[in-house]
């Protein structure tokens, strides 16, 4: 078993990669994907305190993450076909029709 | 005695409902018109019903009253809402009812095919409500009531046709309809101010009083010497002041020297308004009142005095103007307030039977011929302009008929009801009043007024078509029975009172306590040579206008006797200039004044800093703030990043 640090070093680093996709790609579908990472980074700290601290709480926390991650996914990818099937791309730029 | 103060009751509160019902309920043109005519019918009947009734009364207390609540409590004042129906009203509401029936059926034809006829029948129908609610009132307060509500109606339905930007001849409706309410409300002051006047020194509004408190008229005796300061200006009698200030608000209204220039430009509204304000209601209200409260001008000779000078010098004035004009409508409305002179100087010399007696007769011969005019402008498919008629004999022979029967009553000729009632007021003038020169006057006066008849007759009915663009044709419907019910009631109006028989004089004289005039046979001379001059003069005017002169008259051309009187003629024509005076007066420096106000204070101050400025202001903030909200994801996600990160770093540092 390895240190605590390393899982926590290892999520924030998934985070961090999360976060820079979520801002830095244009597709969509990545921007997706980054977001998945993000709640997975967080699965995984949950999972890290909760094998430290020798509780369940925290991995009770995970499923429902994993759950809603799912719904989202379903919902998130239904709202991108019908992105695709509107603009023809899912360049994420092109969505700037609430522009004040 | 209850079921009959109830009666009276209904009288007005049927018009009063036939308003409510077209305006919320009922819809469509020939509802309307039905709905409208249904009420001043229903109306008319319990007119008839409450004065046999009254008939049957006592003559000492022949009176219905009815407090229905009180209406205002203020202080020692209390103004209740309360119906008085006597002698006199019951003469009024009679007419009031009657022939504002017969112009209610005569507007289904003639309004049919119009874009507001719901409006336009409520508004008659409340017209209607507001002359019986002036004339069935038991105080002041109450006839101010329907005084200012004939004054609206008369301006709601003058601008009936207030899209169109102007009626023959070149009259803006919108503007005429202003003219008229501005012009009433001056008069409206005075009255307002009588009424002040009389709460002040009275502390009572009514008339005759109810449970026990007597009425401002008859405390009028004791007040007789009273005086009100003024000042600087001296003092002047309280009864006296009262009725100054009553003849104000008399002018206005019954469209006397200084305030008559609305009544010829009430022309714009529809012809059976015309009618009703001619006729049966409106102007009818200023003689009214003069005779109504005729106590105060009873122990007040000066004002009196000055009544008379105003009624005779309106009657010269209107006789001389409708001589000139060209337009069919405004020859009766010059015409109207000639008679309204009349009336007034009647009222002023103390012939009160005379000057109701008048205003009876008048409103029959008068809704007559504006109901005429109608039908021939209805024909001639919107002329008015009398150049552009003549021959219309040939081509509506049953209006020629009626129009010759109100022309005749009208000129005075014997035995119509003008010839009696007019001869009256003349001879009274002359052996009562022994007043040589109103006696001249209103006798020029009637003279011109068979003239102008004559010439009117002649320009309309005879010879041929001079527009020859014109289609006359004769066209009834429910126009014809009010016209046929009309003329005979023209021919024998005078029967009310026939000199020796005077029913009208015994029937007032509850309420105006005045003796029948002893019937002479000077009189009968006097009336006699009155009659033959007027007929001179009223077949002058045709023979003039059917013949020679007429032959000269063309479509937009001057009158051919402008040629000989030039400017008196046109003097005449604008009404002696008055309109010309208050144009110069007010109306243009209110203008310059107006416009001066609008360029600068309103376009720069208000709408420049206040609205523009205050609204541009908030428009450039919000430009500068709307930039934050470029739609785009990834902007939002790092902003809400940048958010996350202080917030985590505020609570891990900070705490």
């Amino acid at each position: 078993m390895l240190p605590t640090i390393f899982y926590i070093g290892l999520s924030a680093l998934l985070f961090v990669i999360g976060v820079c996709g979520v801002l830095l790609r244009r597709s969509t579908l990545m921007v997706f994907m980054s977001i998945e990472l993000m709640l997975n980074s967080a699965n995984l700290a949950l999972v890290t305190f909760a094998n430290q601290r020798q509780s369940l709480d925290a991995q009770i926390m995970v499923f429902f993450v994993i759950t809603i991650a799912a719904a989202e996914v379903a919902v998130g990818l239904a709202l991108l076909v019908m992105i695709f099937m509107r603009k023809q791309t899912t360049n994420i730029d092109t969505m700037t029709t609430l522009k004040g | 005695m209850t079921q009959i103060s109830w009666l009276i009751a209904l009288i007005p509160a049927f018009p009063l409902a036939g308003f409510l019902l077209n305006v919320f309920l009922v819809r469509g043109e020939r509802a309307n018109g039905t709905v409208a005519s249904l009420s001043i019918v229903a109306a008319f009947i319990t007119t008839v019903i409450a004065v046999i009734n009254l008939a049957g009364m006592a003559a000492e207390s022949r009176y219905i009253a009815i407090t229905l609540w009180d209406w205002l409590a203020v202080g020692r004042v209390t103004v209740s809402f309360g119906l008085w129906f006597d002698p006199l009203t019951a003469v009024m509401a009679l007419l009031i009812t009657g022939v504002g029936a017969l112009i209610h059926i005569y507007s289904i034809t003639y309004m049919h095919g119009d874009s507001r006829p719901g409006r336009y029948f409520a508004y008659m129908n409340l017209f209607v409500f507001a002359m019986l609610i002036l004339v069935m009132s038991d105080n002041l307060f109450l006839l101010f009531l329907g005084w200012e509500g004939v004054g609206l109606c008369s301006f709601l339905l003058i601008g009936h046709w207030f899209d169109r930007k102007h009626v023959a001849p070149g009259i803006v409706p919108s503007e005429a309809a202003a003219k008229a309410f501005v012009a009433n409300r001056v008069g409206d002051a005075g009255l307002l101010l009588a009424m002040m006047a009389i709460v002040s020194h009275f502390g009572t509004l009514s008339f005759f009083g109810s449970d026990g408190i007597s009425g401002f008229v008859s405390k009028l005796t004791d007040a007789s010497f009273t005086t009100i300061s003024l000042g600087a200006f001296g003092s002047v009698g309280l009864v006296s002041g009262i009725a100054f200030l009553m003849i104000l608000g008399v002018v206005g209204k019954s469209a006397q020297l200084p305030l008559f220039v609305w009544l010829p430009d009430a022309m714009a509204g529809p012809t059976p308004v015309s009618a009703l304000i001619h006729a049966a209601t409106m102007v009818t209200a200023g003689v009214y009142l003069i005779v109504r409260t005729h106590a105060v001008f009873d122990l007040a000779p000066d004002a009196s005095g000055w009544v008379v000078i105003i009624g005779a010098t309106t009657a010269l004035i209107g006789a001389t103007a409708a001589v000139t004009q060209f337009d069919i409508k405004r020859v009766l409305a010059y015409s109207t307030i000639s008679q309204l002179g009349f009336m007034i100087a009647a009222a002023g010399m103390g012939a009160y039977t005379a000057a109701i007696f008048h205003l009876l007769t008048h409103g029959l011969f008068k809704a007559l011929l504006f109901l005429g005019s109608g039908a021939i402008i209805h024909g001639m498919h919107d002329i008015q302009d009398m150049r552009r008629m003549g021959g219309l004999r040939k081509h509506m022979p049953v209006i020629f008929l009626v129009y010759i029967v109100g022309a005749l009553a009208l000129s005075g000729i014997f035995p119509l009801a003008g010839f009696w009632s007019k001869d009256e007021i003349i001879t009274h003038a002359w052996y009562s009043a022994q007043n040589i020169n109103v006696t001249v006057i209103l006798l020029l006066s009637s003279l011109l007024t068979a003239f102008y008849m004559g010439r009117q007759v002649a320009l309309t009915f005879a010879g041929d078509v001079r527009d020859k663009d014109a289609h006359p044709h004769e066209d009834l419907g429910t126009m014809k029975w009010p016209l046929y019910i009309l003329a005979v009631a023209s021919v024998l109006g005078g029967l009310m009172n026939l000199p020796g028989v005077h029913w009208l004089n015994d029937w007032l004289n509850p309420v105006l306590h005045q003796e029948a005039e002893l019937f002479t046979l000077s009189m009968g001379i006097f009336a006699a040579v009155t009659v033959l001059l007027a007929t001179a003069s009223g077949y002058l005017g045709y023979r003039m206008y059917s013949g020679a002169v007429g032959a000269r008259i063309k479509p937009g051309d001057e009158d051919p006797a402008h040629y000989y009187l030039g400017d008196i003629w046109k003097g005449f024509e604008m009404g002696w200039g008055l309109d010309y005076v208050y144009q110069r007066i007010f109306v243009k420096p209110y203008r310059t004044l107006s416009t001066f106000l609008h360029d600068v204070f309103d376009q720069q101050a208000i709408d420049g800093i206040l609205v523009e400025g205050s609204a541009g202001m908030v428009g450039r903030f919000s430009q500068a703030v709307a930039r934050i909200q470029n739609g785009n994801v990834r902007t939002y996600a790092l902003v809400f990043l940048i958010g996350v990160v202080v917030l985590v770093g505020y609570v891990v540092i900070g705490a």
